[in-house]
């Protein structure tokens, strides 16, 4: 008789859910405690200062899911950075740069695909190369000055609002892309593809699946985010240098772990990501205004990911006996 | 799901939007304000020190200091805390930048929401602060550096210079500077400038570059280390290596770090008090915050026990020259 609330209690305990209670938890605590935190300024910038995170951890669930990774996601965006400024720097008009800067990241991804795919090397190891390399071409360009003359359309969207909220121009983008990478992850059959691979890729080939092929894409397509998430900072800091966003492919990571994927691929949503996504800014933002530093900022989001794995083993055993729980007295009845 | 998340988001924010705070341009305060300091780096013991002298500034004439930096040394870090203490509604940023153009528009929409900007230690874009405050010329450190090498060897023999990186543009202006000088002035005819190596800001490189250079050369009487991480570094391995006096040493460092041998006499040090330069900072700030002063060249402030202060060109306020440090001055450096 109880049984459908029953079925909507076990269908909500989940990881994703578990991650949504605790991050609206943590809002609602900083709106109540927090003083300044509920202040269009502050959230205006706390989105905005995520923004290259939020794009750029899309294809890196993508590939986790498919048991790849991309380390060089940061040096991307760097050498995407100075090749805009550069174009821009020649004289050439804002759209085209634009243009030529996407292409010239998914190049870059498709160069760590080729050799994942080619050569069947791990990407582990082929992105830990192509991180040194693609910063250090970014040096050899630029050096290690920067340029900070771009249009102002560029600059206005790098520091302005959508007319009327508190939204930062720069997280359009990933508001765009989100919903793409959700609806393709989770319902079509280039996601089934993906989960298929990361899930056994024995089973995936003997099914049908080019893994090459699928997984080739997979990288091209993190180049080209990282490439505009190389425009986004750009904008945001008014600066294309060969050391932007130094370190950024952890937090990426991170995020992406703490978002439920597992570092063996096959598992995992693009929704629980989401929630880390927002759960770390929002952590970062309120340890900032109660003026913690960044140091002790690190340690808390170490902590949480490590609390985060803990939690989650735990939480599989009892989710797993609430949900046999249920099921059993299903049958039974 | 997602787009349920994405409709939190949006939910939220406008939420936030309902509950904005009015803002203003700069305005003119009447009482001491906070001012939020903005270091590099959170945990350089050098910013530390500095913030002491703040401390002292803000006991004397009230209003308060706090101080927020990042755990990277990078500008997007900064960013973040630049916007955090304008959501805190500090009433002014003193910061120390890593990088001068890339926290610049950061600054600048702190300014359109009424907090001032202040830089001390390492200058920002000069269109997104009202002062900067120096703690030393640069061209006067080189000269210094030089100098002080000339005096540990008598005018006369080969040296080296142990820099930062290649790439640091501080280091590569004073080399220059040092270059021109050995080449136009007369004082300096019989010294020789051997080699320009690269300690790359790592005790360890500096350590076995500073052996190497003393290996390599053998007539070589001393060198020049301006990276505040290399001096030490250097003296502890020539110390170790029984090389430290035949091969003199000065540069750029905390004082306190190289004492014992300052006191010895085999190294000298360019320094200068560096919580005088948290102090100044703090008093100029506050002065900024009441419209006292506002950047302009020649305007005057005070800056309590440090006396007046004139702003000079590009609103720049320079605590006071560089000092070289000898066994006879060392007890006056506290850091």
């Amino acid at each position: 008789m109880f049984a459908p609330a029953q079925n909507n209690l076990a269908r909500f305990a989940n990881w994703d859910n578990f991650l949504a209670v605790l991050t609206i938890l943590v809002i609602a605590y900083a709106c109540l405690f927090v003083p300044n935190f509920l202040t269009s300024f502050n959230i205006s910038q706390a989105i905005a200062g995520a923004s290259e995170r939020a794009l750029i951890v899309l294809p890196m669930v993508l590939l986790i899911i498919a048991r790849e990774i991309d380390l060089s996601v940061a040096s991307i965006l760097a050498l995407s950075s100075v090749c805009f400024g550069l174009l821009i720097q020649a004289g050439m008009p804002m759209f085209p740069a634009i243009a030529l800067t996407i292409v010239a990241g998914g190049l870059c991804g498709a160069f760590n695909g080729a050799l994942v795919t080619r050569l069947a090397l791990p990407s582990l190891v082929v992105t830990l190369a192509t991180m040194a390399m693609f910063r250090g071409l970014g040096y050899i360009v630029l050096g290690s000055g920067s340029i900070n003359a771009f249009p102002n359309a560029f600059l206005d969207f790098g520091i302005g609002n959508v007319p009327g909220t508190p939204i930062p121009w720069t997280i359009v983008p990933f508001l765009i892309l989100a919903p793409v990478f959700a609806i393709v992850l989770q319902k079509m059959p280039a996601g089934r593809r993906i989960y298929a691979i990361g899930g056994s890729p024995a089973a995936a080939r003997y099914s049908g699946v080019r893994i090459e092929r699928t997984v080739f894409m997979l990288f091209v397509t993190s180049g080209a985010v990282c490439a505009i998430a190389g425009l986004v900072y750009a904008a945001r800091l008014a600066n294309a240098r060969a050391n932007n966003a130094v370190g950024l492919e952890l937090d990426v990571i991170t995020i992406a772990l703490l978002g439920g994927l597992s570092v063996f691929g096959g598992k995992g949503r693009l929704t629980g990501v989401l929630w880390a996504l927002l759960l770390v800014a929002t952590i970062r933002n309120v340890l900032g205004l109660l003026q913690i530093g960044g140091d002790a900022q690190g340690s808390v989001i170490g902590l949480l990911l490590i609390g985060s794995l803990l939690a989650s083993n735990a939480a599989r055993q009892v989710f797993e006996r609430v949900r046999s729980a249920f099921s059993y007295s299903h049958t039974r009845r | 799901m997602s787009l349920k998340m994405i409709g939190t988001l949006l939910a939220a924010t406008s939420l936030a939007a309902i509950s904005t705070v009015a803002m203003a341009a700069p305005q003119c305060a009447t009482a001491p304000v906070t001012v939020g300091f903005l270091p590099k780096l959170d945990t350089d013991p050098y910013f530390q020190v500095a913030q002491t002298g703040a401390d002292e500034a803000a006991a004397e004439i009230g209003g308060k200091a706090i101080k927020q930096a990042p755990s990277a040394a990078t500008a997007e870090a900064q960013i973040e805390f630049i916007n955090n203490l304008v959501s805190q509604q500090v009433g002014v940023i003193a910061i120390s930048a890593n990088d001068a153009n890339a926290v610049a528009p950061a600054l600048k929409r702190a300014m359109d929401q009424g907090v001032h900007v202040v830089s001390y230690d390492s200058d920002v874009a000069p269109d997104a602060r009202t002062l900067f405050l120096n703690q030393a010329k640069g061209d006067s450190l080189a000269e210094m550096m030089l100098e002080s090498m000339g005096q540990l060897i008598r005018y006369k023999g080969d040296f080296a210079i142990l820099s930062s990186t290649p790439t640091a543009a501080n280091q590569n202006a004073w080399i220059d500077l040092i270059k021109s000088k050995l080449a136009s002035d007369s004082k300096y005819a019989d010294m020789k400038l051997v080699q320009v190596s690269y300690g790359e800001e790592s005790e360890q490189v500096n350590q076995q570059q500073a052996l190497a250079l003393a290996q390599a050369f053998p007539d070589l009487k001393g060198i020049i280390v301006p990276a505040g991480i290399g001096l030490p570094a250097a003296a502890r391995a020539l110390e170790q290596a029984s090389m430290l006096g035949q091969v003199k040493l000065t540069g750029l460092a905390p004082a306190t770090l190289i004492k014992k041998y300052i006191e010895d006499g085999s190294v000298q040090d360019i320094w200068w008090n560096v919580k005088d330069l948290g102090y100044l900072t703090y008093y100029a700030a506050q002065a900024v915050a009441s419209c006292a002063i506002t950047g302009k060249e020649g305007e005057t402030f005070k800056a309590g026990r440090l006396g007046e202060y004139t702003i000079a060109a590009g609103g720049e306020v320079v605590l006071g020259p560089a000092e070289i440090v000898t066994p006879a001055n060392v007890d006056e450096f506290k850091f």
